[in-house]
């Protein structure tokens, strides 16, 4: 259980372990680059070859509007500089070799355990997105269709649901754009609501870093951009993640 | 969040009053197009899954409840009562461009988010409200399918949680409601399965905004987990379906 929070954890890091203090969180040397480049958090994310089923694929289930802005995309793959980010069951899939650091790490290793967006299985019933990433720009996009298990108002998609599907959009942003780690604030101003197996689109660029922290916006809106669904902004925690 | 969970609060206390066993409300059921069962249960009584922990909890509560000053909020994962097509009807009348591109075939197989997932894995919780002081604590234990960082839960599970808990305080006070703004401090991420005490409080309504805080606190109080400030717009103040006078009602009496 962690006893001090994330505050501690940016202080912490621009001071020495004192003598006799308990080391419950990672001590990061400001003067040091972060651990890792961005090519090789991306290489390691995105591995050419894994026996990990990859969720952000088409499938049946999802609405023309998605599949022709997924395809979109997907030349933007080849020519633009953006890439597109493999979706597995659990965030631990995508660290393979990696954990968190050493007091963080608390709970056992757990098969049970899946990533909330990606937890019902039933093709097109929870959360069907894909994200692509472009790491030059630090910009991402998610295409999002929630299922009808994602309701709130009758045919319409839980605020909650948009909340994890933004909060999940930063978080794989503020990972490969700078170590991001865990969400400090996240804030969303609701315009309407989403229908229920319709297409939104996020669009999440990283805005500044420092500090420690990672500061990130979000537009959520149609495909043609007539409606607006939201605006949200989100501030993560940079830290290191430790070789296993 | 809109009128669902009014709809769901609704049936029960429906239920409740025309004397029927809380677990069951009467009115037709939902048509759906899959074979499956429209599921009744309400989740928000004792189940297997419940840890020891969240038993303790909602044996502590329900003596609060014998009082009348709290109430126990019952929770459907689907609306299964007549009531619910007011629902549907006003909100499709408020949105009707959105309304248009709902799958009315996929409509009747909708869930609510937050009792979408097989018992245990998901969101595991009951809420209790105190309509004197205007707040609800709801005992949320989440599951394995809620992770987020390896070992703990999703900022997103928390913010639906969030969303739930000060929406249903929003409701209570406020007839059909839009969530506008949701502002969430993390303090600390939250371990995987735990078990966590999540209290909201209605701070102020002026005109048709309702503004409702909340903390996320460990079981002891001890450690406070996040923060947040929510704002909630009545859609329409003449529609307020007087869903206190029945939250109200429903209490036992002394």
């Amino acid at each position: 259980m962690m006893r001090r929070g994330f505050q501690a954890a940016a202080t912490l890091s621009r001071l020495r372990a004192l003598p006799g203090a308990p080391r419950i969180l990672p001590i990061l040397n400001p003067a040091a680059a972060f651990g890792s480049s961005i090519d090789s958090r991306i290489s390691r994310f995105c591995p050419k070859k894994t026996d990990f089923k990859d969720y952000a694929l088409p499938n049946a289930s999802w609405c023309p509007d998605m599949l022709s802005l997924y395809q979109e995309f997907l030349e933007k793959t080849k020519t633009d500089g953006w890439i597109k980010l493999p979706s597995f069951a659990s965030n631990r899939e995508h660290i393979q070799g990696l954990k968190l650091p050493t007091g963080l790490a608390v709970t056992p290793d757990n098969s049970d355990c899946r990533i909330i967006t990606r937890s019902l299985q039933v093709e097109g019933q929870g959360y069907e997105h894909a994200i692509f990433f472009n790491p030059s720009e630090k910009k991402s996009v998610c295409l999002f269709q929630p299922g009808p298990y994602l309701e709130g108002a009758p045919g319409f998609a839980h605020g909650g649901s948009l909340a994890t599907m933004t909060d999940e959009t930063f978080s794989k942003t503020a990972y490969l754009a700078g170590e991001g780690l865990f969400t400090l604030s996240l804030s969303i101003r609701f315009k309407n609501l989403i229908p229920v197996g319709s297409l939104a689109v996020l669009n999440v660029s990283v805005d500044k870093i420092e500090d420690q922290k990672l500061y990130m916006s979000c537009i959520t809106q149609t495909r043609d951009q007539k409606t607006v669904y939201a605006k949200s902004s989100g501030v993560f925690l940079q830290l290191q993640l430790e070789q296993e | 969040m809109l009128g669902r969970c009014a709809a769901r609060a609704l049936g029960a206390l429906r239920g409740l009053r025309e004397g029927a066993p809380p677990a069951r409300s009467p009115g037709p059921s939902r048509r759906l197009l899959s074979s499956e069962k429209v599921s009744e249960k309400d989740h928000s009584l004792p189940k297997p899954c419940w840890s020891k922990d969240m038993r303790l909890l909602f044996d502590q509560f329900m003596k609060k409840c014998e009082d009348g000053s709290w109430i126990h909020l019952p929770s459907y994962e689907d609306i299964a009562t007549q009531r619910s097509q007011d629902f549907s009807t006003f909100i499709h009348a408020y949105f009707p461009t959105a309304s248009e591109q709902i799958n009315k075939e996929k409509l009747s197989q909708g869930r609510i988010f937050t009792r979408s997932f097989e018992d245990g894995l998901g969101f595991e919780y009951v809420m209790f409200y105190n309509d004197a002081e205007k707040r609800i604590v709801c005992v949320f234990q989440g599951g394995p399918h809620l992770q987020g960082m390896p070992g703990f839960f999703h900022g997103g599970a928390i913010a639906t949680m969030i969303d739930a808990t000060v929406g249903m305080n929003a409701i209570v006070s406020g007839g059909i409601v839009m969530t506008a703004n949701l502002n969430i401090n993390f303090k600390r991420p939250i371990p995987l399965c735990s078990i966590v005490l999540i209290n909201s409080q209605l701070d102020k309504i002026e005109g048709r905004k309702l503004l409702v805080s909340c903390n996320v606190q460990s079981v002891d109080e001890k450690i406070l987990y996040t923060e947040a400030t929510s704002l909630f717009i009545k859609l329409n103040p003449e529609k307020e379906f007087h869903i206190k006078e029945l939250v109200l009602n429903s209490a036992p009496p002394a």
